[in-house]
């Protein structure tokens, strides 16, 4: 129970019983956040490959790629969505010990806005 | 010698002495206690079981800052908020996985199963993250520097053991991945 947080697209697929969440309503390819993870000298690539394979889904060619432009160029963009969906992905990435960041997708980046508005007490 | 990890018929497999096992599971136990949230006085017990903590802040120290990374680059005040909302839930999925990993050194036969994998590539990960600060690995260059350290009768300082341990952990997690990018080629 404690590491459901890095289980991300998992735990989603098993939520899937016809009927339609949020998420789904939220994820139009142009929804202007983006999931960015960061070189770093200690993350082994085939173990930054092997997460982008096991927790996105993505295929061995395109995890490589995105890998490699990680190491070459210092980051890469890995996902995109709303700010909630990026969000939960960051901390999974956390969990895995990818240094993860969120962005706006344009303009300048920096996060203006209510945020989530949930749960938020005084 | 420990053997590096291996994906078989049985999952993935490996082997490590008595010492080696010794060495780890202080590692992971050490990883452990940086994370544990500190309890505090006046703390909201029902917030802090939902996972909430109003007093997050950025840790100070290196090794923690890159355990538990700030979610925005530039906007401090909503890595702050996002951090109060996530933090413990991060330190306990991280502490989860170091103590399964842990766990799994009690065993004789270490037969791994995705799962269990899995928490041993991530709390390594942790490992060698802190380590990594502790020897101050900064780029590419510091870690090729620290690389060079592999043979155990050099070790005479602190530093030169600790690069060792290193080199052993960076060793061992590279061969659990290979055996389970192996396992994701056979699961299809």
């Amino acid at each position: 129970m404690t590491l459901s947080v890095a289980l991300g697209p998992d735990t989603q697929e098993s939520t899937q019983t016809g009927t339609v969440t949020s998420t789904d309503v939220l994820s139009a390819p142009d929804i202007p956040w983006n999931l960015v993870i960061w070189n770093d000298p200690v993350n082994l690539m085939s173990y930054v490959s092997y997460v982008f394979r096991s927790y996105f889904g993505y295929s061995e060619a395109k995890a490589n790629k995105l890998m490699l432009e990680v190491h070459k160029k210092g980051r890469s963009i890995v996902a995109h969505g709303s700010k909630e969906q990026v969000e939960q992905h960051a901390v999974a990435m956390h969990g895995y010990g990818l240094w993860a960041t969120v962005e706006q997708a344009t303009g300048g980046g920096d996060g203006k806005g209510s945020g989530k508005g949930k749960g938020k007490r005084g | 010698m420990a053997k590096a990890f291996k994906y078989g018929i049985k999952g993935i497999t490996g082997y490590l002495e008595p010492a080696e096992r010794e060495l780890l599971r202080s590692l992971f136990d050490d990883v452990v206690s940086m994370l544990e949230p500190e309890e505090r006085a006046n703390q909201d017990p029902l917030a802090a079981l939902v996972g909430l903590d109003a007093e997050a802040r950025e840790p100070s120290d290196r090794a923690l800052r890159r355990l538990l990374p700030s979610v925005s680059k530039n906007d401090a005040a909503a890595s702050l908020e996002f951090r109060r909302y996530t933090e413990r839930s991060l330190r306990e999925s991280k502490i989860g996985a170091l103590k399964a990993a842990s766990l799994g050194l009690d065993k004789d036969d270490l037969v791994l199963t995705p799962d269990d994998a899995r928490h041993w590539s991530m709390a390594l990960n942790d490992v060698r993250l802190v380590l990594a600060e502790r020897l101050d690995i900064r780029d590419d260059e510091d870690a090729g520097h620290v690389h060079l350290m592999q043979d155990w009768s050099q070790a005479e300082d602190v530093e030169s053991y600790l690069a060792l341990v290193y080199n052993f952990t960076t060793w061992l997690q590279e061969s659990l991945v290979q055996a389970m990018l192996q396992s994701l080629e056979t699961r299809g």
